[in-house]
């Protein structure tokens, strides 16, 4: 809907002057526009920070192309557009209807009537898209414009050609998980027929007003999509065969376009000739169309005023709610370095919250430095664990949502992906990227296999081991360390589970040493565990509703294990294993250090320290990461601290830090310059002689990683990764 | 923004007065006229566009009679304008199906350079040419002066034309419902017709009396009626001076 114009936003763009703002998303801003001609349209512009990002470019270009393909009558006419210009745009119609969410929101879910002639016609339009090569690949009802003469698809934000090269990030990164076609959720190609069962998805909801899978965690709706069975049990009687066929998880048993559309009694109506279709509308979609077709024309709103930059942080009023939890640990075997993190849009200046605070002084918010422009950004979800990104060769690898991804390092495009689902089941040496093999498969035995970094297939088995099932899910491939490979696995014989070592080169069991079987159901055995130095060292997956975790420490050459112990955990347990030459640190009540030889106690930091409210959380000790005898976390909701890793004494904390609330379950991220944490405002710089915070960039980050070779900060949010310059 | 000339072969200088009499109406349900130009001899006026049709086309596009709650809320509406333009000392003097233009929000009463009331001087039923002859009292008709039952009467007439088709219809061609207040709006006498506050009363009872005219929240409408509003505000958005055009 329109609303005023930020002090920052253009006064025009292209021949278009600036009227007001209809919508902002993670690319880009739309506004309302006005040609010196007269003539009103809705201007979609791309983030100037994103600008330098060819792949967006190109996505903005094809976008532009999708538009002009579907045309008036089923999307939004296209009016003009410059991909070229320094600020991308593209100029089009401004479409007079709500969107379908907004539109059953207001008037209830859709008669029959209006979910077939609504169906038919959007049919109809992917018909014409699909004619020109294009598949949308977004359908959903945000997408989808409900006008008084028939239903108008936009956004093509992420629509491609048949057999362009994949563009958008791969697989699950991509599209709505509610509105997803199955082989989409499965990182596989999504053709027409995919638009066919993501229609049929709009369709249930526009009838009932839930997608055929439900809601939930994106996960979740994932898995759903992929292997459960839509519900149908609202849908109108008469359309549930035709839609159950759309929702065919096998793309070739669902109707083409041109059949779904005969099927719901499309007529064949030209756009001009649809008046009959607002007839089938309720009054309340229909005054949403109308108060649309009238506010465009009242006076546009005031642009508001810049706001009044704040001098200091200012005091925390109200606690905001913790960062999601996130419960399944994964291996970090390959990951680059410690610290996780990631971020999304914006950036605010320090304590910038948009409040009053008068006396600020203009000076000081000029010469404060500002976060970078990100390097690339793409559409890659960070799963619940093992969200690390690892390094093979000059390449990344991430785990995104349900697939494995190779990502170009300097682009952030995708260069291969990789069916692998669970998390714990892949890993790199820094060079090579290994997987198990899949545990659907027949093959009765485990097997250590290559993922080709061409196209993710896997390759034949670099080490079979018959000893162990390969068809249990939550066999863990740890990591691979000089060629030999190491696994937690349960025995083919029976539900003993142990730590193995498989030499890659010659494909053969080096030795096992037994280890506790999974402690909660639906997770690994193992949390997180690599080599370290001469030992194999394991956090073990705490029991459900334990506070406890196992730490264990194994002979690197013949697996005997060296110590046992338990350890305590507060808020989430350690995903990643945090150690150097002598100590694994962890951060929980207290931050500790274990020594690797013995798992004795090294040093203990922070019991009975003042760490100031910490917000009724157990937890005051964030996820450490540990760097040239440092180790860095932070501290409750105060910030920032180094502590001495051989003594465990503080070097230093961060000053002045106040109304944050610090993201304790991601730990930091440490370049040269800057420490990066995360906190309720984004993600923080904070400067390592300073010892303050210098900016924040706003994103919700659940990783952060940092690539010193390439000089990069890895940034994972829920639904997307950028890379920021490392300083 | 929308400009207006004197219709051709009319009295542009009649026409001219009247748009400024308009201009001086600032009530809530008239359709605002926000700027006046030009000479005696070729006036204009200019009023900011929104989408509205007028009442005939309104029943074209829907198809036929409107249905009678929304003829409640049309009548209700427009008795409202009239009710407090009356308290005012202002007549409208020229109701007619033409004249109400009907917004997303409700109607407004338009109709400037039709016939007006006093205090445009030499205004009489006489010179009163191209205004319906069916919104037209008859006391007025007969060349009597322009007054407040006037516009009763003439809303009668509006009523009358959005439930059945016409101005003058058979009584039993009138919905049930709103027979009886609408032959009473039509009544020869001008002592027999209600004060507008009375007609929005039978109309809408129980509506609260300030909340129609002039409402920035949309009405319900008939779908075609609703196609038939945003197609022209989509084609007046997308209309451009071709010559200016990129």
């Amino acid at each position: 809907m329109i609303s005023p114009l930020l002090h920052d936003d253009p006064h025009t763009v292209g021949p278009f002057r600036i009227l007001a703002r209809l919508g902002g998303g993670g690319m880009g801003t739309v506004y309302l526009a006005r040609s010196a001609g007269g003539r009103t349209v809705a201007v979609k512009t791309l983030h100037t920070r994103l600008v330098a990002d060819t792949t967006l470019r190109t996505r903005f270009r094809l976008e532009a192309d999708a538009a002009r393909v579907i045309g008036s009558g089923h999307g939004a006419a296209v009016v003009d557009a410059d991909p070229q210009a320094p600020t991308p745009w593209l100029a089009t119609e401004y479409v007079l209807g709500p969107p379908l969410d907004t539109a059953v929101e207001a008037g209830g879910p859709l008669p029959e009537p209006a979910v077939r002639a609504l169906g038919a016609l959007l049919a109809a339009g992917l018909e014409q898209l699909h004619r020109s090569e294009v598949v949308h690949r977004d359908l959903k009802p945000s997408n989808v414009l409900v006008t008084a003469q028939g239903p108008r698809i936009i956004d093509f934000g992420i629509a491609r050609a048949f057999g362009e090269e994949h563009l958008t990030s791969v697989g699950s990164a991509v599209g709505t998980p509610a509105f997803m076609s199955p082989e989409q959720a499965s990182g596989l190609e999504h053709a027409a027929a995919g638009d066919v069962f993501a229609l049929a998805g709009v369709l249930v909801f526009a009838a009932t007003g839930l997608g055929p899978f439900g809601g939930g965690a994106p996960t979740d709706l994932l898995y759903r999509v992929r292997f459960g069975e839509p519900d149908l049990g609202r849908v109108p009687e008469g359309l549930r065969p035709l839609l159950a066929r759309c929702l065919a998880k096998d793309p070739a048993h669902r109707p083409s376009t041109a059949d779904l559309y005969t099927a719901l009694g499309g007529t064949g109506d030209a756009p001009g000739d649809r008046r009959g279709f607002a007839d089938l509308l309720p009054d309340g979609v229909l005054r949403e169309i109308a108060r649309r077709s009238d506010e465009v024309w009242r006076e546009p709103p005031h642009r508001l005023p810049p706001p009044v930059p704040a001098e200091a942080p200012r005091p925390e009023v109200a606690p905001v709610p913790g960062v999601s939890r996130r419960r399944l640990l994964a291996v970090a075997g390959g990951a680059l370095l410690g610290g996780g993190l990631l971020g999304g849009g914006g950036w605010a200046l320090l304590g910038d919250s948009g409040g009053g605070g008068g006396g600020a002084k203009k000076k000081d918010a000029v010469d404060r430095p500002k976060p970078p422009a990100p390097l690339w950004s793409t559409g890659l979800w960070c799963p619940d664990s093992g969200g690390d990104v690892m390094s093979a060769g000059r390449n990344l690898v991430m785990r995104a949502g349900i697939v494995l991804c190779g990502i170009n390092a300097e682009s952030g495009k995708s260069t291969w992906q990789a069916n692998i689902e669970e998390t714990w089941r892949s890993t790199t040496d820094g060079t090579r990227v290994y997987a198990l093999r899949g545990h659907e498969e027949k093959a009765a035995s485990l097997a250590v296999c290559e993922v080709s970094q061409t196209n993710g297939y896997l390759g034949k088995p670099l080490a079979e081991l018959a000893a162990f099932d390969g068809k249990e899910q939550f066999n863990q491939l740890l990591c691979v360390v000089d060629g030999i490979a190491y696994l937690v696995a349960r025995s083919a014989s029976g539900k003993r589970w142990y730590l193995v070592a498989a030499d890659l080169d010659s494909g053969k069991e080096r030795w096992r040493s037994p280890v506790d079987e999974p402690q909660a159901a639906g997770a690994p055995p193992v949390l997180c565990g690599g080599v370290v130095g001469s030992r194999v060292v394991l956090c073990g997956s705490p029991a459900k509703d334990s506070h406890f975790f196992r730490l264990s420490a194994h002979d690197k050459g013949h697996g005997r294990q060296l110590w046992e112990m338990s350890e305590t955990f507060a808020g989430t347990p350690p995903t990643r294993l945090v150690a150097d030459d002598h100590n694994v640190y962890l951060g929980a009540e207290s931050l500790t250090a274990r020594r690797l030889s013995d798992g004795g106690l090294a040093w203990l930091f922070g019991n009975g320290r003042d760490v100031g409210d910490s917000a009724g959380e157990e937890r005051r000790y964030g996820a450490p990461v540990v760097q040239e005898g440092v180790v860095y976390c932070v501290e409750a909701d105060r910030g920032l601290i180094a502590v001495d890793a051989l003594s465990g004494t503080l070097n230093w904390q961060e000053k002045g830090l106040s109304g944050r609330k610090n993201q304790r379950e991601t730990a930091p991220a440490i370049g040269k310059r800057y420490a990066y944490c995360v906190d309720d405002k984004g993600l923080r710089a904070v400067d390592l002689h300073a010892r303050k915070a210098v900016w924040t960039y706003e994103t919700k980050p659940l990783v952060l990683t940092a690539d010193p070779k390439g000089g990069r900060l890895y940034v994972r949010q829920e639904k997307r990764t950028i890379a920021l310059p490392l300083a | 923004m929308l400009a207006c000339l004197p219709p051709l072969g009319g009295d542009p200088a009649r026409w001219g007065a009247e748009a400024q009499q308009a201009a001086r109406l600032t009530q809530p349900g008239f359709w605002p006229v926000a700027q006046l130009g030009g000479t005696s001899a070729f006036p204009w006026y200019a009023s900011p566009y929104r989408p509205a049709l007028p009442l005939p086309a309104v029943l074209a596009a829907h198809g036929g009679p409107l249905p009678e709650p929304l003829v409640r809320t049309l009548g209700g509406t427009l008795a409202e304008a009239l009710a407090s333009a009356h308290v005012l000392g202002v007549v409208h003097g020229g109701v007619c199906p033409a004249g109400v233009l009907l917004t997303a929000c409700g109607p407004l009463l338009g109709s400037f350079g039709a016939m007006r009331a006093n205090p445009v001087a030499g205004a009489s039923a006489a010179s009163a040419t191209g205004l319906e002859t069916g919104c037209l009292a008859p006391e007025i008709a007969a060349g009597g002066p322009v007054g407040r039952a006037g516009d009763v009467y003439a809303l009668g007439a509006v009523l009358a034309y959005a439930a059945t088709g016409h101005t003058v219809p058979e009584r039993q061609e009138i919905p049930a419902g709103l027979r009886d207040i609408i032959t009473v709006c039509r009544s020869r006498d001008p002592e027999g017709r209600p004060e507008p506050a009375r007609v929005l009363a039978e109309l809408l009872p129980g509506a609260a009396y300030g909340a129609l005219a002039g409402s920035t929240e949309p009405v319900s409408l008939p779908g075609r009626v609703v196609e038939a509003l945003s197609r022209q505000s989509a084609e007046v958005l997308a209309a451009a001076l071709p010559t200016q055009e990129r």
